[in-house]
């Protein structure tokens, strides 16, 4: 039987856990993540320093560790001897007194589940698996760091050059003769938002070329300041946000939906959900409306090639959905949306919302979707202009619904009406087709028993 | 000497351990580097590397005065001074070392003779050469401990008439006839050496050819020289005794060519060389050592010990000077909070042997192991204008190109100058060169180093200093 506990991560403490990736009885390899951790500069996980049989959990998400508490115990018996995981971290580790000695009297030829780690704050025998983190490097790629370069069509002074950055060359494509990788494309990786999802497009020239910095100022010479660090989901949308805002002519329409009839048949669907513990939103509706106009459109189910002089068209329906939470804007992408029904998209909302809260989204939950919807009917506001997810071609935002008197030819009529802003890239989409996009949209809301045709 | 306390500790003055040293005090830490030996620069400068090439620069001369002499040129006998050469050896070896000197004073980085073992994860004791102990306490340490010959238990260690190569680069006689047990690097080195000198050489090796980790085709302008020279070359044969008599050394051999028993006057013993990551106390430190005496890395060479690195010999194999001072540069700079990491691609191999024997990345011997699609481009020194001026005929160049990329994946010289020649080979796998990228470089003509732009021209069908059959299918320039 085997402790494990976090290793020493350097300068970080009471960092929380955001995912499990192990249960009980789970049959773990030397160097498999075991828990990810996240501080505010990066996310880590922490991998098994031995393998084995995952006995009991010591942690759950959100609980706040530092270096030495304990993960789970880990049931090596049985399990073969693993080399010691030699994991690389940026940041040397500043080791206090522990004694390692007294465990060390062992043979010295073992696993490191035994071995002892100078850095454990537990006595001899308390496993601190070896420098587990793959933590960290300044540019918050520390993970990547770790990828084994091995094929990569680049120099050893690049290579060098991207793990000083911390950069994954794996997931870059590079503009060189031949593909190969080079200086340049290294340092647009790093500066670019597309570093975050690993590819820079060829002869891109880097967002915000030409355009003049916003002086910087002293405001203390105005009164008091504080500086805060931006959050990592905040430094990784920023400069997505900005390269669309630049890329993208935006041109954002308005319209009004009559949902009058539809949210009567949501609050009754969602009375019964309640009891089963989940909820229906309007976002489930407007997510299967949205398909059906995409696909009335599909032009707005398309994106631009990197030449600019083609689209591609997608034949497949995963729709982001903007996300408030604690740390910033985020969106995840609910995929195959046109064969889920309201149930089901409602429960993966909450699922999905409720992960996005808590930071456990990974890469794979933000990647892949072909048309946005950012909803702020929760909060109010009467219209707005949402920035386009470029590659994207367009994005849906939605304010708060509100009761109208809406002339029927005869009367004034009490009608829930709802503000869209469908914001679309001019390139692709030209104004009347967003206009008979959004007309669509709002005849699909207003009588939803054309969702089913 | 008082206790002393650093940045960071290096134990071992290797080619690795004062690279390793010198670049930590470069990067601005306090360095203590201990070392065992009077003389910085470990086995490789002292009794290794450069003192052998030094013999064989002397064999070479031999060699080719010999030769020469069948072309109009004598110099009447060879009169060896065993002396003299042994001096200009050690002077070379002395400015070396002297020199490493030097550079740790300018870098004051402190140097402790001694043997040093770690006590703790945070201290090394060293018994001092000349008496006494010091205790080095540190925040960082990189253990560059090296290797040792390893010997072999039925043959009397004892008797100055079994010898390793420290001893054989003593040059303390020129046997009459001399036993090399092992056909690796080194053996073959001393063998070249010691048959220059005079000796009559016979050599015994295990597995089925010469310098066993080359492919074959490489090493076959070797194996026929030396058959051809030595005494004797016996592949697949195992050596079951050695019996010390006053006559000389008497050895069973077990194997399809050699005789059952044959007596030598001095026994060379080259049968590879251990870590000695079991030596320094490691496991006082908490740092893991494999069974066999390895110390396993990360990439960044940390142990399984977070602030204890390791380097060279002692992580494993290639040991060879030159992975270790890469290794030591990753080492230091990961201390000095940079993010390096060891991403060589390849590292050269070379036999300093007539001729020079080397190769890089993958051989073909592997590349068919690991199923591997490759081609091959091969070029024949006896079509090289270089090599006949030389008086030599023999060698080969052979590069291999991954079939899918088309780059180099590895490489194979035999020849004069070989291990000078790889150096090339090796910047092409690590720039992802292919074919075109180095037949369309520029070669000096006539030069030795044309010949790999030959081969690369060879795999291409763009050769016209030979003529290869066309096949279908085999012209590979598209253009």
């Amino acid at each position: 039987m085997t402790e494990v506990s976090v290793p020493d991560l350097g300068d970080f403490a009471d960092v929380p856990v955001i995912e499990i990736h192990v249960a009980p009885g789970d049959v773990v390899n030397n160097e498999d993540p075991l828990v990810t951790l996240e501080s505010d500069k990066a996310t880590m996980d922490i991998p098994s320093p031995t393998a084995g049989t995952v006995r009991e959990l010591r942690v759950k998400v959100g609980d706040l560790v530092s270096r030495g508490s304990p993960i789970l115990s880990l049931d090596t018996e049985g399990a073969a001897v693993e080399p010691p995981p030699l994991t690389d971290q940026q940041e040397p580790p500043t080791l206090d007194a522990a004694d390692p000695v007294e465990a060390a009297r062992e043979p010295a030829a073992r696993s490191i589940a035994e071995a002892p780690v100078a850095g454990a704050t537990a006595g001899a025998g308390e496993v601190g698996a070896a420098a587990g983190a793959s933590a960290a490097a300044g540019a918050g790629a520390g993970a990547e760091a770790l990828a084994d370069f091995d094929g990569v069509h680049a120099s050893p002074g690049v290579r060098r050059l991207a793990r000083e950055l911390g950069l994954d060359l794996t997931a870059l494509s590079g503009t060189g003769p031949k593909g190969r990788i080079t200086k340049e494309d290294v340092i647009a990786g790093v500066r670019g938002p597309a570093a975050a999802e690993g590819g820079v497009r060829g002869g891109e020239p880097p967002a915000g070329a030409g355009i003049p910095e916003v002086p910087a100022q002293d405001f203390s010479k105005f009164g008091p300041v504080e500086v805060r660090p931006l959050t990592r989901i905040q430094r990784l949308s920023g400069p997505a946000l900005h390269r669309s805002w630049l890329n993208v002519p935006h041109v954002t329409h308005d319209d009004e939906a009559d949902i009058t009839d539809l949210d009567a048949y949501r609050r009754e669907l969602d009375t019964a959900a309640k009891a089963e513990g989940y909820r229906v939103t309007l976002l489930a509706f407007l997510l299967k409306a949205s398909v059906s106009a995409l696909r009335e459109f599909p032009k707005f189910n398309s994106s631009l090639t990197p030449e600019k002089d083609a689209l591609i068209y997608k034949g497949y329906y995963h729709l982001g959905v903007a996300v408030d939470t604690p740390d910033g804007l985020v969106v995840p992408v609910i995929r195959d949306v046109d064969r889920k029904g309201v149930t089901e998209l409602s429960k993966e909302l909450g699922v999905t919302s409720a992960r996005a809260r808590e930071g456990k989204l990974g890469l794979a939950d933000l990647q892949g979707a072909c048309f946005t919807i950012s909803s702020l009917g929760g909060i109010g506001g009467t219209s707005f202009t949402p920035i386009v997810n470029a590659p994207e071609v367009a994005i849906l935002g939605v304010v708060r619904s509100k009761m109208a008197p809406v002339w029927d030819g005869e009367a004034f009529v009490p009608r829930l009406m709802l503000p869209l802003s469908l914001s679309y890239d001019h390139r692709v989409i030209d104004g009347a087709l967003a206009a008979r996009f959004a007309r669509y949209l709002c005849g699909v809301l207003q009588d939803i028993r054309r969702l089913v045709l | 000497m008082e206790n002393q306390t650093a940045e960071v500790l290096v134990l071992g003055a290797g080619p690795g351990g004062y690279t390793a040293a010198f670049r930590a005090a470069d990067l601005g830490k306090k360095v203590v580097l201990v070392d065992r030996e009077p003389a910085l620069g470990g086995v490789c400068l002292n009794v290794g590397c450069i003192p052998s090439k030094a013999l064989l620069h002397a064999a070479r001369v031999i060699a080719e005065t010999r030769e020469m002499s069948e072309n109009g040129v004598s110099f009447g006998p060879v009169s060896i001074d065993l002396d003299r050469l042994r001096a200009w050896k050690d002077g070379v070896v002395g400015r070396l070392t002297g020199g490493l000197a030097t550079l740790a004073r300018q870098r004051r980085v402190t140097t402790i003779r001694g043997y040093g073992r770690f006590t703790s994860p945070r201290e090394l004791a060293v018994e001092l050469a000349e008496g006494g102990a010091v205790s080095v306490g540190f925040e960082h340490a990189i253990i560059a401990a090296g290797s040792e010959a390893i010997t072999l238990p039925f043959i009397p260690a004892s008797d100055p008439r079994v010898i390793d190569s420290t001893g054989a680069l003593e040059i303390g006689e020129v046997p009459p006839r001399l036993l090399v047990i092992g056909g690796g690097i080194i053996g073959l080195e001393m063998a070249t050496v010691y048959h220059e000198l005079g000796a009559k050489i016979t050599v015994v090796e295990l597995l089925d050819q010469l310098i066993p980790g080359a492919d074959r085709d490489v090493v076959a302008p070797l194996a026929k020289r030396v058959a051809r020279l030595y005494e004797n070359v016996y592949l697949k044969t195992k050596v079951t005794a050695v019996q010390a008599g006053p006559e000389g050394l008497t050895v069973s051999f077990d194997g399809p060519k050699a005789p059952a028993t044959d007596t030598f006057d001095r026994i060379l013993v080259a049968v590879g060389r251990r870590p000695n990551g079991s030596l320094i106390g490691a496991e006082r430190a908490g740092v893991a050592v494999d069974p066999s005496g390895f110390i396993p890395v990360s990439k960044q060479m940390r142990t399984s010990v977070p602030h204890i690195f390791a380097i060279g010999d002692v992580v494993g194999q290639p040991m060879l000077a030159h992975k270790a001072m890469h290794e030591a540069k990753v080492a230091a700079e990961v201390i000095a909070g940079k993010n390096s990491f060891f991403d060589a691609r390849a590292i050269p191999s070379v036999a300093y042997t007539d001729p020079e024997v080397a190769w890089a990345g993958v051989t073909e011997n592997e590349a068919r192991a690991a199923g591997v699609a490759y081609g091959k481009g091969v070029f024949p020194w006896a079509a090289s204008g270089r090599s006949l001026t030389l008086g030599r005929s023999e060698g080969m160049t052979k590069v291999l190109f991954d079939e899918a990329t088309g780059r180099v994946i590895g490489c194979g010289i035999t020849g004069p100058s070989a291990g000078d020649l790889i150096a090339e080979a090796v910047l092409a796998i690590e720039m992802g060169a292919d074919a075109a990228d180095i037949g369309l470089t520029i070669h000096p003509h006539p030069t030795l180093s044309e010949t790999v732009a030959m081969a690369a021209e060879a795999f291409e069908g763009t050769i016209t200093d030979l003529y290869l059959p066309r096949r279908p299918g085999t012209a590979r320039s598209a253009t």
